[in-house]
Order: C-alpha cells, then sequence, then structure tokens
C-alpha cells in the first residue's frame, strides 16, 4: 500500500475522504494490508482517548471481526448465549405449542365434522369441495342461500346472531369451530 | 485562543493525569468524534448491504473496543464480553439492511450492546452487575472499571503503551503535532484546521497522516505485544 492510499486511509479515519476513495479503498488488492493499518490506528486513536480501557483489560486487542465471520459463515455454532435463550424459551414454549395445536385439532376437528371421520366418500367430497373453493367462493356461496324457504332464513339469521355473540364472548376463540360445526341444515333451529 | 487549544490539548495528551482519569474528556470528545464520523460509517454501511465484507470488517475494528467497553460494563467476565461483542456485530450486520441512518451509526451499534448484554443477564436470571443502563452508560468510568477488573499485568502494560503514546506525540515535529491534536482531542474538520494553521487543507491531511504514521512506528512492537496478549 503506497503513502497516497494509507493518507487516504488516514482521511477516512476523520471523516474526511469522499465515497471514491473509499471505494478506492476497499477494492485495493491486499485488504489485509488495508485492515492492518486500519486497526493500528484505530488502537492508538482509542488509546489517546481512553476508549477500550476495560475493554483492553478484560479482552485482548484480539480480532474480533474474525469471530464474527465465524458466527456468521456457521463455522462455529449459536454462542451459549443464544443457548441460554434458546433453553428459555424451550421451557414454555413447548406447553404453548402443544396447546394451541390441541386448539386446533379441537377446533379444526369440530368444525369438519367427526361424524363424517372415517367415511372416506365424505372425505373425498369435501376435499373435492375445497380444493374448487379458492376459484368459486363467491359462486358457492351466492348458489348456497337461494331457494332458502321463510324457515331457513330465519335458521340463518339466528344462526349468524349466535355467531356473532359467540366471537365477542370468546375473543374468537373457538368460534370459529363452533360456525362451521353448526349447520343451516341442522335440526332444533 | 489557538495556543490556549494547543496547550490544553497537549496536557491532555502528556500528562499522566488525562491517563488516570479518561473518561471525564473520552465522552466530550468522543461523542463530537463520533458524530463527525458518520459519513464515512455510512460509506461502509453501504458497501456492507452491497456484500462488502471488507467494509464490515473496518467498522468491526473501529467499534469492537467501544463495544467491548460498554458489555464490560455490564458483564465482568473476559470470555463472555469478547462473546457478546461478536454477537453484538453479528446481529448488526444480520440487521443492517434495518439501519435507516436516522442516527449515527455507533448510536444503533450502542443500542444492540446494550440490549445483547441486558438480554444476556435475563436469560441467565441474573441482575446486572451494574446499574448502568443506556444512559449512565456515556458517563461510565472506564478508567474505574479498569482499576476494578484489570490484572496488574494489563494496566502495567497499558501504563506503558501511554507513556509510549505521549513521547511519541512530543516527538512530533511540532507543525504535524498540532494538526493531529486538533484533528483528535478538538475533532475539528481539515477545513478548521486548515483555516486555525493558515494553510491549506492537502497539507493538513498530510500533516495529520504523517503523524499518525510517525506515533505508529513508535508504538509499534508495543501495539503488536497488546494485540497478541
Amino acid at each position: 500500500m503506497d503513502d497516497r492510499l494509507r493518507e487516504t486511509l488516514s482521511a477516512m479515519m476523520d471523516d474526511e475522504a469522499d465515497e471514491l476513495a473509499v471505494r478506492r479503498l476497499l477494492s485495493f488488492s491486499d485488504q489485509d494490508e488495508v485492515r492492518g493499518q486500519w486497526q493500528r490506528w484505530q488502537q492508538i486513536h482509542d488509546l489517546m482517548h481512553g476508549t477500550g480501557a476495560a475493554a483492553d483489560s478484560v479482552s485482548p486487542a484480539a480480532d474480533v471481526s474474525a469471530g464474527v465471520w465465524q458466527r456468521l459463515d456457521g463455522v462455529v455454532p449459536a454462542s451459549e448465549h443464544d443457548s441460554a435463550k434458546a433453553t428459555g424459551r424451550q421451557q414454555w414454549h413447548w406447553p404453548a405449542v402443544a396447546m394451541v395445536a390441541m386448539a386446533l385439532v379441537v377446533g379444526f376437528g369440530a368444525g369438519s365434522g367427526w361424524q363424517n371421520a372415517g367415511d372416506p366418500e365424505l372425505i373425498a367430497a369435501e376435499t373435492a369441495a375445497e380444493q374448487n373453493t379458492a376459484a368459486s367462493t363467491a359462486a358457492v356461496s351466492e348458489v348456497s342461500l337461494q331457494g332458502l324457504d321463510e324457515r331457513q332464513r330465519q335458521q340463518i339469521r339466528r344462526y349468524l346472531l349466535e355467531h356473532a355473540q359467540h366471537n365477542s364472548v370468546g375473543a374468537g376463540r373457538g368460534s370459529v369451530g363452533y360456525a362451521r360445526l353448526v349447520s343451516v341444515d341442522a335440526g332444533g333451529y | 485562543m489557538i495556543h490556549s487549544i494547543l496547550k490544553q490539548a497537549e496536557t491532555q495528551a502528556i500528562e499522566p493525569a488525562s491517563a488516570g482519569n479518561p473518561s471525564m474528556t473520552s465522552s466530550i470528545d468522543q461523542t463530537a468524534h463520533d458524530q463527525g464520523d458518520s459519513q464515512t460509517d455510512l460509506q461502509l454501511v453501504r458497501k456492507v448491504r452491497n456484500g462488502d465484507r471488507a467494509a464490515f470488517d473496518l467498522l468491526v475494528l473501529k467499534y469492537q473496543s467501544r463495544v467491548a467497553s460498554i458489555i464490560s460494563r455490564y458483564v465482568f467476565d473476559s470470555h463472555e464480553v469478547m462473546d457478546l461483542t461478536q454477537e453484538t456485530f453479528v446481529k448488526a450486520f444480520r440487521a443492517i439492511d434495518r439501519f435507516r441512518g436516522d442516527s449515527a451509526f455507533y448510536t444503533w451499534l450502542y443500542r444492540i450492546a446494550v440490549n445483547t448484554a441486558k438480554n444476556y443477564l435475563e436469560a441467565r436470571s441474573r441482575r446486572p452487575q451494574s446499574s448502568a443502563d443506556s444512559a449512565d452508560a456515556e458517563n461510565y468510568d472506564d478508567g474505574q472499571r479498569l482499576r476494578d477488573i484489570a490484572s496488574p499485568e494489563k494496566l502495567l502494560q497499558r501504563d506503558q503503551l501511554q507513556r509510549a503514546l505521549n513521547k511519541a506525540i512530543d516527538a512530533l515535529p511540532e507543525e504535524l503535532r498540532s494538526a493531529f491534536l486538533l484533528r483528535e482531542y478538538d475533532g475539528l474538520s481539515y477545513e478548521d484546521i486548515a483555516r486555525i494553521l493558515e494553510c491549506p487543507i492537502g497539507t493538513v491531511r498530510s500533516r495529520i497522516f504523517r503523524a499518525r504514521d510517525a506515533v505508529d512506528r513508535h508504538l509499534g512492537p508495543l501495539l503488536n505485544h497488546s494485540a497478541s496478549n
């Protein structure tokens, strides 16, 4: 590295180098030399300002960046800190995950109708219906509401009211499954 | 006035008292210096975003001591300090796209370091060993912490370095020393220094480089020794 480039590096330390100069420095072939010079001048700067006095005493002016790259490249596994955090999280994560999984199973199981479980034809029909749902949601909902008599319309109104009530009371928890479980054609309405 | 500035700066560099309690001068000078450094940092950050690892290396080398210093206010063990310092930079690298440049890069890095140290202590279910928080950390007495936790060997080594530095600065030709100290201790821009010293900016730039180079050569073996320990 010639003196001109080193002078640019010095100016860079003082925030007096323009972007072109920075680019030129970073594209210099021997980056180890640039790095070494930069590190030494930074050490002098730190020494002059008393910065890093404590740091020097507890950790040598070691090559932190080597460790950083090892971690970023996955050469070194997650730090002890990460492990501690992960362990801490796992302690409450697993019960939480289990609870969510259980709620989903109950919700979707109930919603999809456990009475149909084991009936291959119904399952196949439902699967086919689900596959078509995305393409024709609007059409299906429109069709399904056509041709209802007055009794069925009242059932729907009551169902919607009840659904809204459950939604507000349960803040959404379980109400989706409940809504799916209740059928327009179900008796008792 | 110029004379008094130079005299003050020289006194800070030469008298061991300034080394004995560095935080008194360093926090103020450092703040001014950090604010002035933002352009270079932003240039380097832009390079890092474009995948330039060498640029991130320069940022790490520039701030590793300061980050380690912040973390050592919360954690005493040297291995833990090193570990958390590395973790701070890993987090910074991963989040570099989220750095908007609203604040100085160092301020952003500082917050990451403090949070990393605090999270570490929390994860270990320990109370912070220091009551320092983000606000206190600015004015924390590094010198006191140094006396608290440094080994006698480290203290001696640092003392030797400080004396060698003072000697090296003292040995500089007057014109180099003036420019160098006005920059390092007063944080003046090259333009302001040029105005004070009544010389072209290019001359200031050259003088500061030559001063830095001379000090580096003077401290050479000691710096190598420090790095290898």
